[in-house]
């Protein structure tokens, strides 16, 4: 700066002015095409930004089409698994239970022939008519015609003593009866409580057959849904999706911790067994064997699940014979059976060498361990073979949130790309708007620069628009002047002229 | 693609392998001299208790050695006692217990040596250590770090220190320290510097209570 001072002649401050003067006016001379090359470059980069924007929204759009068409296929693939499984319980409760309603259906049967049987048996026997009632109207008629002597007295004295007789044995008799029907009346009554529970039993099954008909009706409606692809299916699916994801993702890393945990109670007795001074890639090599084998594990796991048809993340499982995948399930539940045997052996074993660790910082620090004072060691050493058992096999069941994780991350992630291509759309736009506002913003600075020259050609245009005016007048007056007198209409003509 | 593959499995090869020839930088070699010179001998149950820290410390592939200072310390016949430790945690273990021992017996039947051979001392441990091709190096000198040596006894060579770290342990301050202290900054600022020159870490510390005093 100083070199371009000492170029100049003149004080600083005056070299200043005369540079600030020059470049003033070179600008002003310059303002056209500057204006233009500001317009095209902040345009260029307003168009540039637009078309951007627009591009990101047009890809957000077939992202989001692409994601519901994701999102419907899995619902519906859900929807059919429910829907199957759902007929699956049905016919195995017909099966089970309405698969014996013949049986019912006779025993039911038997017990109404048994009750009717009994409510025959016990139907009221009506008394036989006495059969001196006609000896005694004989009698009556007698003693009403020939009048009353001792014979006829002799005679219905006996007829009264053999009525009675008869009347007492009738009464007896009938009592039987009424006490035999009572008996058949009360043995009734365990077949009505047999009836009326088999009756229950099968309205209850009836019951819940209506409601699992009922709830696959729902299933079914939902299914109709996705399968139309309505908004409401796929906003019901969107959260739920998402509610899966979130609870998949909380057991996948509970069961990642499980697998910490499990790596550190193997990876000590690895080291005695592969050694623990080699290292690949700066991982001990122990370490990677127990990474290995809980790696392992837990594909032994998954494919165990896959086999059994929990998990479906291979289809090529899926669609193998049943035979085969049952003899694949077997093998894997053998070798994770093994491996967790193994994993209990180093749990052990771990132990042992912890215990050999503690000896020897003992002795070298110069102290024992006091034997009676020590904590019990069979306690730690079931509680690492149990948990080195037990840990594996708990391990196999990560396969069933990392199915949900994997299944459910797809349209989840997709659904975050689909907010940021948004927001990115969104934010090109912005930048857009602003990018050509700051193309206008740049020109009024420019010629804030320039303001001088600006003004003084402001006030030089307005003098010079003042004397045309003025030249312009005279002008019209005189011609007025000349056509006042032929047109009608001059008014008019000078009217339009200003 | 047959570069590659040659270059894919050349590294499966070496990745894996246990070392050979090759230093393993995770593996560490820890040096320990011993001062028997004078009245120093009577610091060396100090110096068994960091040997047995040390022990407790290392693990397996590491390499400690622990020798004497003497009147003439560059030799082999100084080590006290060496020790690789072995890959299984069991055996290293019962190798570090050997170890224990042999310092020990080493600390009660140790006699006084009459000149004090530090550069010897440390010229060995530079040797072994690099021979060992350990990732990691360290030389231990349980010293009061003050060098008196043989006549015709010449020690006025640089170290080549790069990659080791010195550390000075419990350098005592001598008789003649207190009436000038000069003389014990100096000391310990000559052997800095003759570490520093060769390309190593120096470092003192007395305090040998300190948890993160022997950290490796």
């Amino acid at each position: 700066m100083s070199t371009i001072y000492s170029a100049f002649p003149t004080p600083p401050w005056a070299t200043t002015l005369i540079l600030l003067g020059i470049a003033i006016v070179l600008l002003y001379m310059a303002r056209s095409s500057a204006h233009g090359a500001i317009n095209s470059l902040f345009r260029a980069l307003y168009n540039g930004l637009r078309m951007g924007s627009r591009s990101v929204a047009l890809a957000e759009q077939r992202l989001s089409v692409r994601n519901r068409d994701v999102l419907l296929a899995l619902g519906r693939d859900h929807a059919e698994r429910e829907l199957n499984r759902e007929f699956f319980r049905i016919n195995k409760f017909v099966e089970r239970d309405l698969g014996g309603y013949p049986q019912v259906q006779r025993t039911i049967q038997e017990q109404i022939t048994q009750i009717n049987e009994d409510y025959k048996a016990s139907a009221e026997v009506p008394p036989p008519s006495p059969e001196w009632v006609h000896a005694v109207e004989s009698v009556a008629k007698l003693h009403v015609e020939k009048g009353n002597n001792s014979l006829t007295a002799q005679i219905l004295e006996d007829i009264y003593k053999a009525s009675e007789d008869q009347h007492r044995d009738t009464l007896q008799e009938y009592r039987q009866a009424m006490a035999e029907r009572h008996t058949r009346l009360r043995q009734m009554a365990p077949y009505w409580r047999k009836l009326s529970n088999s009756i229950d039993q099968v309205g209850k099954h009836l019951q819940e057959l209506v409601t699992r008909a009922q709830n696959v009706d729902r299933q079914m409606e939902q299914f109709q849904e996705i399968d139309r692809g309505t908004d409401k299916a796929a906003r019901r699916l969107k959260a739920s999706n998402s509610i899966q994801f979130c609870v998949a993702l909380l057991f996948v890393l509970f069961g990642v911790g499980g697998a910490f945990f499990n790596f550190h109670l193997i990876a000590l007795p690895m080291s005695e067994m592969v050694g623990a001074a080699a290292r690949v890639g700066g991982v001990k090599v122990s370490d990677v064997a127990a990474l290995v084998i809980i790696f392992l594990e837990i594909t032994m796991g998954m494919f165990l699940l896959e086999c059994l048809q929990w998990t479906r993340l291979f289809p090529i499982i899926g669609a193998m014979d049943d035979k085969v995948r049952i003899r694949i399930a077997i093998a894997c539940g053998t070798i994770l059976l093994v491996l967790a045997g193994v994993e209990a052996g180093l749990a052990f074993m771990r132990d042992q060498i912890a215990a050999d660790h503690a000896a020897l910082r003992a002795s070298l620090a110069g102290t024992a361990i006091p034997a009676g004072e020590a904590v019990n060691t069979w306690i730690p050493q079931v509680t690492g073979m149990f948990l080195g058992f037990t840990v594996p096999l708990a391990l196999t069941l990560i396969a069933i949130p990392l199915e949900y994780l994997i299944n459910t991350g797809r349209n989840v992630f997709g659904m975050l790309l689909e907010y940021l291509l948004r927001l990115l759309s969104i934010g090109l736009r912005l930048l857009s708007a602003v990018s050509r506002n700051a193309g206008r913003l740049a020109i009024h600075l420019y010629d804030i620069l320039i303001v001088l020259p600006l003004w003084l050609e402001g006030i030089w245009l307005a003098s010079r628009r003042a004397a045309r005016a003025a030249n312009d007048g005279a002008e019209l007056s005189r011609l007025d002047s000349v056509d006042s007198t032929t047109n009608f209409y001059s008014g008019t003509k000078v009217s339009k002229n200003a | 693609m047959r570069n590659w593959l040659v270059g894919v499995m050349s590294l499966l090869l070496f990745g894996c392998s246990d070392g050979g020839q090759q230093i393993n930088s995770y593996q560490r070699g820890v040096y320990l001299l011993l001062d028997t010179s004078g009245t120093y001998t009577e610091e060396l149950v100090k110096a068994k208790q960091i040997i047995n820290y040390l022990l407790a410390y290392l693990e397996p592939g590491d390499t400690f050695v622990v020798a004497r200072i003497d009147s003439a310390s560059f030799s082999e016949k100084d080590i006290v006692a060496k020790v690789i430790l072995d890959a299984r945690p069991s055996t290293a273990n019962k190798q570090k217990r050997e170890f224990s021992q042999t310092v020990n017996d080493f600390v009660a039947n140790v006699k006084s040596s009459a000149y004090t051979d530090i550069s010897g001392g440390v010229l060995q441990a530079i040797e072994y250590l690099n021979e060992a091709r350990v990732g990691r190096k360290h030389i231990f000198i349980f010293s009061d770090l003050k060098e008196d040596l043989p006549a015709n006894f010449k020690r006025d060579f640089d170290f080549t220190l790069d990659g080791f770290t010195v550390r000075a342990l419990n350098v005592t301050k001598l008789r003649s320290d207190n009436v000038d202290p000069k003389e014990y900054l100096e000391r310990v600022a000559d052997w800095q510097a003759r570490v520093v020159q060769g390309g190593g870490t120096w470092g003192v510390i007395n305090d040998l209570d300190r948890a993160d005093a022997l950290a490796l």
